[in-house]
């Protein structure tokens, strides 16, 4: 429910103030009307009583004791009434008035009109019915959203009430933080995966949930595998992974792209899902403050601290693709500032198909364990460490063995309210093993991390300095590396100030990211963001940035690769333009459009030798620019049913720079989709029965001939879910790929519907 | 790198439900009025309203009235009262204390330390000086803190709920 909103209305005519009631009425919007028979009395009244918060006020010019005039400018004054909006309200529009009202902060100006039915239009436009939001959003046309600015752009309190003490603990407060709210996400293209959005999902692993945002491209090539990329360049499948390397992957502070690639082995990276807090995803480069590869994107995975994840939660899965799931977290308080969280779980995939419909023996399990420890001795205080262990089997095709662990520790102590330093520090160790043909690759790493944050004037000032060592060990029958062992070491420091240039209206951002590492160099990763902040409805931000994914030893150290005369393989680049604008016309309505064209250079190509017995080796000789947009939102239709959905488009348009570029390969770079849709509607039919969906529509994918990857059709699929919630146990059933037998998403394994029942019990 | 900031920054603009800090403050303290009983002694008749005082300014702008806006506990209509001092606290059922001075809270909660009154603020030291419920923000979060001992040697009775989800000592 929309609260009521209060009117004001300050007139010393009696009579008009009786009509003003009437079509206040008419309007059947549900207002509460005060009255105050002048200036004098008004302020009186706003002086006198602080919770008096009127949503609009009307003010009549020509009163006694006070003008309209006079009266509108004290007003003005008072500190909680800055944002509520004044309409002048006369019986004569002189031309020169409205505009000295206008400049002195009035919204609108009106003239008294003959007729009460008048009056209500005017006034029914202004206290516009919040579903009216729905249709703004849907049909998006012109439709000026300036009157309505006066809807508060948070929720009504008695939509707050209606929360359980659980959920109000768990509302993210905006008001609250000291430390300002990061720019590079206010203006970057940033989309929020909740734990909730999760739960009103049929997905049971990672990439699944990631397939929740309209910004990143999302394509399961196997039983285990994915390529997932933002604004195209989703590298072409291959074994065990794609070759998608433009995209940052974080877990809690732990990078997990590996630096044999650039990628992201997806099959080792599994969370417990009830214990994320939130999946931040960015599109489009964050080179100031991330690291290297964050080219195209950036996925943030952030769970719950453990004093969030408190109590038992036990789990269960049973379905004909996910075959079992069993999951169990215990979290518990050694004292009033000591938490912990213990979690394990196992799982079992099913295989997907091959063209001809055999099975193409890549079924597949994981068991996994973990725990998180959070101290937090005092408010200026927190230390946290956490660590995990998991292994896993996988099948026949490409039987593999996989297993690792990983341990981080993160300090952060405030010195004052604006002054905050962060220290990270963590191992991590991950190995592959695959026996049929043999290949093993075992990838440690230990990272630290230093950075404070300080707020000096207007300049919120962030810089901070790490180094990170990594160590990849492959073995190989037929020496696929060479080396087959590298230490690679990386240095890197930035520094970011984001400047208040109007406080509240208008921020600028200005930034860079150094880098040193063992490949090329030194690297500089500069960027300028800017945002405009009108009001609270609309955000207008532009971007240019530049950022670069380093070489990796897939670029570089390739058997086949050596003894042929070649340049050094050089970082690939991108310099990125963007213009966003987001929007929240109303409490239940917000959306989001990200425009962007990417001039790329030194783009990873295919070359042959000239000759007649041409090898292969990778170069830089490709060029492109990439042009699109995103646009997503979500809406609160009704209490019961939400809306959250988006599309993106892209352009691609590859240069060769040179004749030895191997025709088509540019393909291997990315194998994108144009268009995608996807719509995702969470319901609550009743109290305790839930039922969501998520649909989506692909865009055709070229083929590769290179790899035998064959075209891919565009498809629309269909996730549904149906739960029942009582108290302290969920059932549900779901399924994945509900409207075909099997589909193919990404190279040419068929990947089955899924359909699983589950069972959790939070205790 | 520079992760870690972001992962304690939030992002709030791309959020899609959050609140301010006093809206949220606002709905809790309505919620005590039905997670926490009083006893009887505490009203004078049947009908005298459930009364929650503010004292120093109020920070919840409409918030707090539009919370309890019709709302009953039992056959008492609750109020808010604006109080300029303790001594006009004394017949209030929840007592939102905003003050900024330790020495001045520390007074007021020894004022009305004698009666069933659920005293609630957001200063460190509010709960040492004898205060009942004290909010925190932990990860742009709302978060309580409750003395339950000394509720109930007022007579106050908090529900498990409640408790629940406090950090109760």
């Amino acid at each position: 429910m929309q609260h009521n909103p209060t009117v004001f209305l300050i007139d010393d005519d009696t009579d008009d103030q009786e009509i003003f009631g009437l079509a206040i009425e008419k309007t059947n919007v549900k207002a509460d009307c005060v009255y105050a028979n002048d200036g004098i009395q008004a302020l009186e009244k706003l002086n006198g009583d602080e919770s008096f918060l009127p949503d609009y006020i009307f003010i009549d010019m020509n009163m006694p004791r006070m003008n309209g005039q006079q009266c509108l400018s004290e007003i003005k004054k008072i500190e909680r009434l800055k944002d509520v909006p004044v309409f002048m309200y006369s019986t004569s529009a002189d031309p020169e008035c409205i505009s000295e009202n206008i400049q002195l902060g009035a919204e609108d100006f009106i003239v008294k009109p003959s007729s009460i039915s008048e009056l209500t239009i005017i006034l029914k436009r202004i206290l516009q019915e919040p579903l009216l939001a729905m249709m703004f959003l849907m049909l998006f046309l012109g439709f000026s959203p300036q009157r309505l600015q006066a809807q508060s752009e948070l929720p009504p309190v008695n939509e707050l009430k209606k929360l359980s003490m659980d959920e109000l603990i768990n509302i993210v407060v905006t008001s609250v933080s000291k430390t300002p709210e990061n720019l590079t996400e206010v203006a970057s293209a940033i989309q929020v995966i909740t734990n909730n959005d999760i739960k009103r999902s049929a997905a049971t692993r990672l990439p699944e949930a990631l397939r929740l945002t309209p910004n990143l491209q999302v394509a399961q090539s196997g039983s285990h595998d994915w390529g997932i990329s933002a604004r195209g360049f989703n590298g072409a499948p291959v074994a065990s992974s794609s070759l998608a390397d433009k995209l940052l992957v974080m877990i809690d502070g732990r990078t997990v792209y590996t630096p044999l690639f650039g990628g992201v082995y997806w099959d080792v990276q599994n969370v417990m899902l009830e214990d994320v807090d939130r999946i931040e995803v960015v599109s489009g480069p964050g080179g100031t403050l991330w690291g290297s590869n964050a080219v195209n994107g950036v996925v943030n995975v952030i769970t719950k601290s453990a004093k969030e994840s408190q109590g038992l939660y036990l789990t269960g899965t049973i379905g004909n693709y996910i075959q079992d799931l069993v999951g169990i977290r215990y979290g518990g308080q050694i004292d009033s500032s000591l938490f912990y969280r213990l979690y394990g779980q196992r799982f079992d995939y099913g295989e997907t198909q091959l063209p001809d419909g055999n099975d193409a023996g890549d079924a597949w399990s994981m068991t996994q364990g973990g725990f998180r420890v959070d101290f937090l001795p005092s408010s200026k205080n927190t230390f946290t460490l956490q660590g995990e262990v998991y292994g896993g089997e996988e099948d026949e095709t490409f039987p593999t063995e996989i297993n690792g662990q990983n341990l981080l520790s993160r300090w952060t102590h405030s010195f004052t309210e604006t002054s905050a330093l962060s220290v990270q520090a963590y191992f991590d160790r991950t190995k592959r093993e695959i026996s049929n043909n043999p290949f093993t690759d075992e990838l440690t790493t230990a990272d630290l991390d230093i950075q404070h944050q300080i707020t000096i004037k207007s300049h919120h000032l962030l810089y901070g300095a790490g180094y990170r060592v990594q160590d990849d060990f492959t073995t190989s029958d037929d020496n696929r590396f060479t080396p087959a062992q590298r230490t690679l070491q990386q240095l890197s420091a930035f520094i970011q100030d984001q400047i208040e240039i109007v406080p509240d209206r208008v921020t600028v951002t200005l930034g860079s990211k150094f880098l040193n590492n063992d490949y090329t160099g030194f690297e500089i990763q500069p960027s300028l963001r800017a945002a405009w902040t009108p009001d609270k409805i609309h955000t207008l931000w532009g971007a240019v940035s530049r950022a670069v994914r380093t070489p990796s030893r897939f670029d570089v150290d390739l058997t086949s690769f050596q003894g042929i005369d070649r340049p050094d393989f050089r970082s690939e680049e991108v310099i990125a333009y963007e213009i966003g604008y987001r929007m929240r016309p109303f409490d239940r309505v917000s959306f989001s459009l990200a425009t962007f064209y990417n001039q790329y250079d030194d783009l990873r190509s295919l070359n042959t030798t000239e000759g007649p017995d041409p090898t292969f080796y990778f170069a830089n000789d490709l060029k492109a620019n990439t042009y699109g947009f995103e646009i997503s939102g979500n809406i609160l239709v009704y209490e019961w049913w939400r809306l959250r959905g988006g599309f993106t488009y892209l352009i691609k348009d590859f240069t060769l720079k040179s004749d030895n570029v191997v025709d088509g390969g540019e393909l291997i770079e990315g194998i994108d989709p144009k268009g995608q849709f996807i719509l995702h509607s969470i319901i609550d039919l009743t109290k305790n029965f839930q039922f969501d969906v998520l649909a989506r529509y692909i865009d055709n994918l070229p083929a590769l001939p290179i790899t035998q990857t064959p075209e891919v059709d565009s498809y629309i699929t269909l996730n549904a879910r149906l739960a029942y919630e009582l108290n302290k146990v969920m059932f549900s059933i779901a399924g994945q790929n509900l409207l075909e037998k099997s589909n193919t998403e990404f190279g040419r394994l068929q990947i089955p519907r899924s359909v699983y029942a589950k069972i959790a019990i939070r205790i | 790198m520079g992760i870690i900031f972001l992962l304690y920054s939030s992002s709030l603009k791309a959020q899609t439900f959050s609140a301010s800090e006093y809206q949220i403050k606002a709905v809790f303290i309505y919620n005590f009025s039905h997670f926490v009983e009083w006893p009887a002694s505490s009203f004078e008749k049947s009908y005298s309203p459930f009364v929650i005082g503010i004292l120093g300014n109020n920070p919840f702008g409409p918030y707090l009235q539009e919370a309890i806006r019709n709302e009953r506990i039992g056959s008492h209509i609750m109020e808010v009262r604006q109080f300029n001092n303790v001594r006009e606290a004394n017949n209030c059922h929840i007592l939102y204390i905003n003050l900024q001075d330790p020495e001045e809270i520390k007074q007021t909660l020894l004022a009305v330390s004698g009666r069933p009154i659920l005293t609630v603020g957001d200063s460190p030291n509010f709960l040492r000086f004898g205060g009942l419920v004290r909010f925190f923000t932990e990860e742009s979060k709302i978060r309580l803190e409750i003395n339950n001992t000394v509720a109930k040697s007022r007579k106050l009775q908090i529900s498990s709920k409640l408790l629940r989800v406090a950090t109760v000592q």
